[in-house]
């Protein structure tokens, strides 16, 4: 009983801490901008939706303020860390909008401006970006330079 | 090495008493202009912002006047022709790819080398933790076809993903086995070693790390030993190549004559040792200046002769030390003995005759930061890397020395680009320094290239 209650009282403390919302921050086009992106798994009739190999597929929450309304459309991609694969998600505009899905480990959500809501491929200035909480799982607490120690 | 000192190809250096008053009053106003005996011949600023420059390097051969701006904040490399000295020319300019979407501190430290016809630089880079390329140390460029910016390329970049952070300092090394060697720091006890010429030439990047140094003397405050700096040369008088390394915890040498198996020969260890930022020694081996990275700290003069002859594994006290304004903090530091040309932060481009180590004397500076005091680097950069609390961390990050003719080179965190000539300073022409002979391998008679 004793852990039955330790372990929901931790349930209910973590969702007190969660879920986490990805800080977007604004790019030069759109200095202005500011959103946060919050993972929600993809619709799955076991709750947690997987790809066959096991990778967590989500959808993400856009909540946007500050876009400004001169292009025709901005479109949300999930970059991988090396930014050599863009995948299209969807457009997004001030207020909430949801895109995806992305089934990445690692990834970006980067926002740009489009001249075409269709755009296949990012053309346009980069708006917001921001990382996934799994690329943050990189420890460089022994790095001098990334504690405040000086170049 | 060396029992006698290189003649030198310059005399009378004008000395000026500057600074070293310890009761002079901090500055209430920004520090400007310099001494008689050193000469601004140019200026440039390299970029827009508060942040416009880290390292600089550089070319030594004639018929190659550029040098190169490690771009800082700016995440670029900038390639200057001086041809005329007088009017620097920007005329190549390369960014990472997305520069929007990386956070960190970016182009640290450049280093340009040459293997056979060709000439290359290497640009080292520094992204953090969630950034993309946290795992990037450096982009390899063919710099040969310059002056023609079309003609320089990219042919490789070095990753190092077992720890992310890039590499802070680069040093490029003409082995005595004829291989050129690339030292690097990484976030780890130690500094890795890759052979440039498996780099260049496109062959499996599986094959380019062939060494690594460790730093025997990991700080316990900090619980981490990187190295920050190192200088590497050859010794003549032992036939080895020796590796001098700074690093969290002290400094520390070692014989690299076998790269894939370093022996260690000793450190220099003691308080207020512990952030061992940059060593450099004589052309002899028997004196070595250092400098550690707080505010306050003074360059400190070792005599190391008894560790270079194997009668003493440690030493920890200094014989001299030297300060440009005790209330500020001196960095980078390039020798042309007996003068040292140091990159002094808030300070400038200041000038040492160290010809009697245990007193030092100021030749003269110039200062280039043009800025308010204790205002340097720190923050983060979502506040533009802008200090929280005092930081000196400002002004004249990186100094170089072209040896023919004795040209000085400055990149200034604030202000960017200053090339100056030092009077009586005109040439070093003889002596040993951190320029590398490419065309052949130290102790080696025959060119081996």
């Amino acid at each position: 009983l004793r852990a039955r209650l330790l372990a929901g009282a931790l349930s209910s403390a973590l969702l007190l801490v969660g879920p986490y919302d990805m800080k977007l921050l604004p790019g030069p086009a759109a200095p202005n901008a500011a959103a946060t992106g919050r993972l929600m798994f993809a619709r799955s009739p076991f709750g947690i939706a997987t790809t066959v190999d096991g990778h967590s597929i989500y959808n993400i929450e856009v909540t946007t303020t500050g876009l400004p309304t001169a292009p025709a459309a901005y479109v949300a991609w999930a970059v991988t860390p090396d930014l050599a694969t863009w995948t299209r998600l969807g457009t997004i505009a001030n207020g909430k909008s949801i895109v995806g899905p992305v089934s990445l480990n690692k990834f970006l959500v980067v926002v740009t401006a489009e001249k075409s809501p269709t755009s296949p491929t990012h053309d346009g200035p980069t708006v917001l970006h921001g990382t996934s909480p799994s690329g943050w799982l990189q420890s460089f607490v022994s790095h001098p330079l990334f504690r405040g120690m000086p170049p | 090495m060396r029992t006698l000192f290189i003649p030198l190809t310059f005399l009378g250096l004008a000395t000026t008493a500057w600074g070293q008053d310890p009761g002079a009053m901090v500055p209430q106003t920004v520090k400007t202009g310099g001494t008689k005996s050193v000469h601004v011949i140019s200026h440039v600023v390299t970029h827009p912002g508060n942040w416009k420059a880290a390292d600089i390097e550089i070319e030594q051969d004639k018929g190659r006047p550029y040098v190169y701006i490690c771009g800082f904040t700016n995440f670029d490399t900038q390639i200057y022709d001086i041809s005329n000295t007088a009017a620097p020319k920007k005329i190549f300019d390369w960014t990472i790819e997305h520069p929007e979407l990386h956070r960190g501190i970016g182009a640290m430290d450049g280093k340009y080398f040459k293997i056979g016809s060709h000439y290359y630089y290497a640009q080292s880079f520094q992204f953090m933790q969630g950034s993309p390329d946290a795992t990037l140390g450096a982009v390899i460029f063919d710099v040969t076809g310059l002056p023609d910016p079309n003609k320089v390329k990219v042919v490789a970049r070095i990753y190092y993903p077992a720890a992310p952070g890039g590499f802070h300092n680069t040093f490029a090394y003409k082995h005595s086995d004829g291989r050129v060697l690339y030292f690097a720091t990484v976030n780890d006890a130690k500094a890795v070693v890759y052979d440039l010429d498996k780099v260049g030439s496109g062959a499996d990047s599986s094959t380019w790390l062939v060494g690594s140094v460790p730093n025997p003397t990991p700080s316990k405050t900090f619980r981490t030993g990187s190295y920050h700096d190192f200088y590497v040369g050859y010794d003549p008088a032992t036939h080895l190549d020796k590796f001098y390394g700074a690093g969290l915890g002290g400094f520390s040498v070692w014989d690299i004559t076998h790269i894939e198996a370093p022996k260690q020969l000793f450190t220099i260890t003691g308080p207020g040792e512990e952030i061992a930022h940059t060593i450099t020694p004589s052309p002899d081996g028997n004196i070595v200046v250092t400098e550690t990275e707080y505010q306050y700290t003074p360059l400190r003069i070792y005599d190391i002769t008894d560790a270079q002859a194997g009668k003493v594994k440690n030493v920890d006290v200094p014989i001299s030390a030297w300060t440009a304004d005790w209330h500020d903090l001196s960095h980078n530091h390039e020798v042309r003995w007996p003068y040292v040309f140091v990159s002094a932060y808030e300070d400038g481009l200041q000038v040492i005759d160290l010809s009697d180590p245990k007193h030092p004397k100021t030749v003269g500076g110039f200062f280039t930061c043009d800025c308010v005091h204790e205002d340097g680097f720190g923050g983060n950069p979502d506040n533009g890397w802008k200090t929280t609390q005092p930081s000196v961390e400002q002004g004249a990050f990186g100094v170089d020395v072209r040896n023919y003719d004795g040209l000085v080179v400055i990149s200034d965190m604030r202000s960017g680009l200053w090339l100056f000539k030092v009077d009586g300073f005109n040439s070093y022409k003889e002596g040993v320094s951190s320029v590398q002979d490419y065309t052949k391998a130290p102790g080696s008679t025959p060119p081996t290239s």
